[in-house]
């Protein structure tokens, strides 16, 4: 299975094979820090003064990209619209009524959604209250593009070709840190920053937090990091800084005891990147070093051909993300209140198949929320009028013809778990230009 | 020609510059030359200035609207620092700024050249022997010159890599240094993403930015605004009359001759945009006028009326918008726009009034002939008082390869360094190219800690640096060595006793000198030139 973004050949897109080459780029930098938060700030923010905010005051936020595009359609079916059936021919997933076992038909969340049976190690999470499903979200600006779709929701503003920052990093970059001593706010699990991040100050893409060194012989690595921190005690701001946090995330990173930690709840994260890259973060987590915000991205999504129904190529992918998911939840977000999870994918596929037995780059798709603080436990979807409902697979209802329509902007979601959640203040700097309308993600 | 040849020598176009020998006011290595970091109210006043010159995009659409400018400006930080006293030499200075990284041969061959003959043999790259490192490449990468025909077919990634590969090790290899740092400024006014255009961006590399980067400046925006890559790129392929693209528009005045709000009006975008419909490729990607797509009604640029011509040919359509390009290429404004960013790309992060005055000047006196603008920004007094730059990725990774001594066959395991680093070459998204800004860069030496690592350790591959010369002698002649090598043989104090201590606390053998010039390459004094 594909669960490695970077080396997903399993999809015949020749756009997202050349997009991969490119999952560097985020970086714009491994632009981090301080510093590098100033250099691609609005200048007419408000400075904060980076103060430490109560403990225990905010959510740590563990923010999940699915690349590629994913079917929601095929992970929260729409069982009761039938359209969904006659437009999916060979990969819709029966009905929950169907006489079939279980894990050959849709799990019934109300009597209009069910999980497709990949989502099913999910199920508990949803029973808790504690996961919340949107469908039919996503972004209303049209691109189907993976490039585009994915940097504008990534920096969370559409159509903007000159904003750099991201929504995560302006989230930060906006507030104090919860640990003014901390040394990392908040890390991506990646080679290079991804664009959702970039902003954020003492932020750092570590592909692989339990491996982080300055390189070279181990043995050597304390001394050779010694004369480098007195190399640069007396460096221009913020150039020192920039030196202390690098010396200090290692150390910090050194703390953690990355291989013998054992998950709550007996929870099992498998040892696909996703599960593993699930698992570091809860260990950062436990570790209650700081770290305010993680980005992690599962990819494999993009399913142009032959990908089959509640079994076969996604469902194979959707097991292994709902399955570190799960465990995600019961090792942290059922033990902690202060924790909130968010996925997001650029956008859904056709409302119909292809002739390749796969679905081709659409419009709406499902999104999901976890957390204590989440009013979960049921499905989140709006009609056209924006009132609790559903646009429709119908001939009629679809957007060009093809797509289902975007009737819940991801911005409401994200914009709100930003205020409620993570307690930020200034959500309309994180969502520059947007008239954001909250839809009950969060719990009162 | 004319004004080129009443040019005075490039010292005495600044009077005030003192000679090269005289030093200018010392300070500490540490010192600023301004405050550290400037207040709230303060960076809020400083960034629209900041941003114009930088010529970063400064005005996203929602922001206008609010009454806003320069949104994504920059300038929360004061960022002169002065450079270290030990950096006595002004020729050594000279290289600094006017190379890809210091090389201990280099250092000798510009000292026994002095600095105006070194400076002028780089001006007149083209009389530089460059066979060698040339005919590496077109045998490493014969795709290079291809035509876009040929390049269409193959495959995008394999174009991806060899044009980051050949830019590595056209920098550190080639004789033509100052020529590779123009390049490698006009690569980032005329940004192209490579993601956006594919093979195109190779031809843009090759026959616009390679071919004028010490040509004049209407040249180059001309190559530019017939370059498939950059129309495909800024959409104006998709312009149309009736219903013009203004992206190639809006970033011809903002970005690439004016400068941002300097002297046009939204109108003048507007009608601009009409100028250029029916620019647009044909094929596998050659420019190409269609009159079908060309508005031929009549259009004012900035006072510059275009009557209507109904019957006009193509050749008549782009002689009109060469016509309005060259007389954006004349403005004073763009003079002083390109003057700043040279100036900052060359010299200082902060020029003064007097230097942009000056060098505007030359600019104009030539009409944008670049070596003699680069030649002025160059002159030895302002280099001997010019403080710090912070080396970008691109140039950090060059300059340690450089300075290393180097054997390099290839560089094509560099790609990933540099993307670790934060430079993924071709690949910055928007139409401003990569900032040239210290704050920006500042915040992720981890990754730099992590190449010198690397950099320091290549025993076997592509590149090979040999440890051998540093273990002949004691250990203070390797620090004098890697002194020679990396620091031009003005090391500061306090960096020498860190590497010797280093060097002494244990075994005297190819893994510690390793270890040693590693972090002479992660050292604060390494990051600056």
């Amino acid at each position: 299975m594909s669960d490695d973004f970077i080396n997903d050949e399993s999809c015949g897109c020749s756009e997202y094979k050349e997009m991969s080459r490119r999952q560097f780029v985020g970086a714009a930098a491994g632009l981090s820090g301080a510093a590098a938060a100033a250099a691609v700030f609005p200048e007419w923010l408000p400075k904060v003064v980076l103060a430490e905010s109560a403990a225990g005051e905010r959510d740590v936020i563990l923010s999940i990209f699915q690349r590629g595009g994913a079917d929601g359609l095929n992970l929260v079916v729409p069982f009761g619209d039938a359209a969904y059936y006659t437009g999916r021919p060979t990969i819709a997933i029966p009905r929950p009524d169907a006489t079939l076992p279980a894990n050959q038909k849709v799990a019934a969340l109300d009597n209009f959604f069910g999980f497709a049976p990949a989502l099913s190690s999910l199920l508990p999470a949803y029973a808790a209250g504690n996961l919340l499903v949107m469908h039919a979200a996503g972004q209303t600006f049209v691109s189907r593009s993976h490039f585009d779709a994915q940097r504008y929701m990534e920096v969370g503003k559409p159509a903007d070709v000159n904003i750099v920052t991201g929504w995560l990093g302006r989230h930060l970059a906006l507030t104090p840190p919860m640990r003014s001593t901390a040394p990392l706010r908040a890390l991506g699990l990646a080679s290079g920053l991804q664009k959702t991040l970039v902003g954020a100050p003492k932020t750092l893409p570590i592909a692989n937090p339990a491996s982080f060194t300055i390189g070279g012989a181990a043995n050597t690595a304390t001394a050779r990091q010694a004369v480098l921190a007195a190399d640069y005690t007396n460096a221009p701001v913020p150039l020192n800084a920039s030196a202390l946090d690098a010396i200090n995330t290692i150390a910090l990173l050194q703390t953690v005891n990355f291989t013998t930690y054992v998950p709550s709840n007996a929870a099992v994260y498998s040892n696909s990147s996703f599960g593993q890259a699930l698992k570091r973060v809860a260990t950062l987590v436990r570790a209650d070093v700081g770290i305010e915000a993680a980005q992690v991205d599962v990819g494999g999504w993009d399913t142009h051909a032959a990908q089959g129904g509640a079994i076969g190529a996604q469902a194979t992918l959707a097991s292994d993300f709902a399955a570190n998911l799960a465990a995600f939840h019961a090792d942290i977000i059922a033990t902690n209140a202060r924790v909130t999870v968010v996925v997001i994918s650029e956008f859904g596929r056709n409302a119909k198949e292809n002739g390749s037995q796969g679905t081709d780059h659409g419009r709406a798709t499902t999104m999901f929320a976890m957390g204590q603080g989440i009013a979960g436990g049921r499905v989140l979807a709006l009609g056209t009028n924006g009132q609790a409902g559903w646009p429709g697979l119908a001939a009629g209802q679809l957007e060009s013809n093809q797509d289902l329509r975007v009737t819940l902007d991801y911005r409401d979601v994200l914009a709100e778990i930003v205020q409620n959640r993570l307690q930020n203040t200034q959500v309309a700097q994180v969502f520059p230009g947007y008239n954001y309308t909250f839809r009950g993600v969060t719990k009162p | 020609m004319s004004e080129t040849e009443q040019l005075p020598a490039s010292d005495s176009v600044e009077p005030q510059a003192p000679g090269p020998e005289q030093q200018p006011e010392q300070r500490s290595r540490r010192a600023f030359l301004i405050g550290a970091l400037a207040g709230a109210a303060g960076a809020a006043s400083m960034a629209p200035k900041a941003a114009q010159a930088q010529g970063r995009r400064a005005k996203p659409k929602q922001a206008q609207q609010q009454g806003q400018k320069d949104v994504f400006a920059v300038g929360a930080l004061a960022n002169a620092v002065a450079a270290p006293t030990e950096w006595s030499n002004s020729t050594v200075r000279l290289l600094r700024r006017a190379t890809m990284g210091l090389n201990a041969a280099e250092v000798n061959t510009a000292k026994a050249m002095g600095y105006q003959v070194w400076l002028q043999s780089q001006l007149d790259h083209t009389r530089i022997d460059n066979t060698v490192v040339e005919a590496q490449v077109a045998a490493l990468w014969p795709q290079l010159s291809q035509p876009v025909e040929s390049l269409f077919s193959i495959e995008q990634g394999t174009l991806q890599q060899i044009l980051q590969a050949q830019w590595i090790y056209r920098a550190v290899l080639s004789p033509r240094q100052l020529y590779e740092r123009m390049v490698e400024f006009w690569s980032d006014h005329f940004n192209i993403d490579f993601d956006k255009v594919g093979y195109l961006k190779i031809v843009d590399d090759r026959d616009v930015i390679r071919k004028n980067a010490l040509g004049k400046f209407s040249d180059i925006v001309k190559a530019s605004s017939k370059s498939p890559a950059m129309l495909a790129y800024l959409d104006q392929t998709v312009s149309r009359v009736g219903a013009p693209n203004q992206n190639y528009a809006r970033e011809l005045l903002e970005l690439h001759t004016l400068g941002v709000d300097n002297g046009y009006t939204q109108t003048d975008v507007a009608e601009l945009s009409r100028v250029l419909t029916g620019w647009t490729i044909q094929g596998r990607g050659n420019f190409f006028f269609n009159p079908t797509l060309h508005d031929f009604t009549t259009k004012t640029v900035m006072g510059v009326t275009i009557p209507a011509s109904p019957t006009s040919t193509g050749a008549a359509a782009i002689a009109e918008g060469e016509q309005i390009i060259d007389m954006l290429c004349n403005h004073p404004n763009t003079a002083t726009f390109i003057s700043t960013k040279l100036l900052k790309w060359l010299l200082t992060p902060e020029p003064t009034a007097q230097q942009i005055a000056t060098v505007s000047g030359v600019f104009r006196a030539t009409k944008g002939d670049i070596k003699l603008v680069v030649r002025a920004i160059l002159n030895s007094g302002w280099v001997a008082t010019a403080p710090l730059k912070f080396k970008r990725p691109f140039h950090y990774l060059v300059s340690a390869i450089r300075s290393s001594n180097a054997v390099v066959a290839n560089t094509t395991t560099m790609i990933g360094q540099l993307n670790n680093l934060g430079q993924p070459l071709f690949q910055w998204e928007t139409p401003d190219g990569f900032p040239d800004l210290f704050e920006f860069w500042s915040g992720n030496l981890m990754t730099r800690w992590q190449f010198a690592s690397t950099a320091s350790s290549l025993r076997t591959g592509q590149i090979i640096v040999d440890s051998a010369p540093y273990l002949t002698g004691t250990t203070d002649a390797a620090i004098d060595l890697m002194n020679t090598n990396f620091f031009g043989g003005e090391m500061d104090l306090t960096t020498r006793t860190s590497l010797l201590n280093y060097l002494k606390g244990g075994t005297f053998n190819d893994t510690r000198v390793r270890e040693t010039m590693s972090l002479a390459i992660a050292s604060e004094a390494f990051q600056w030139y």
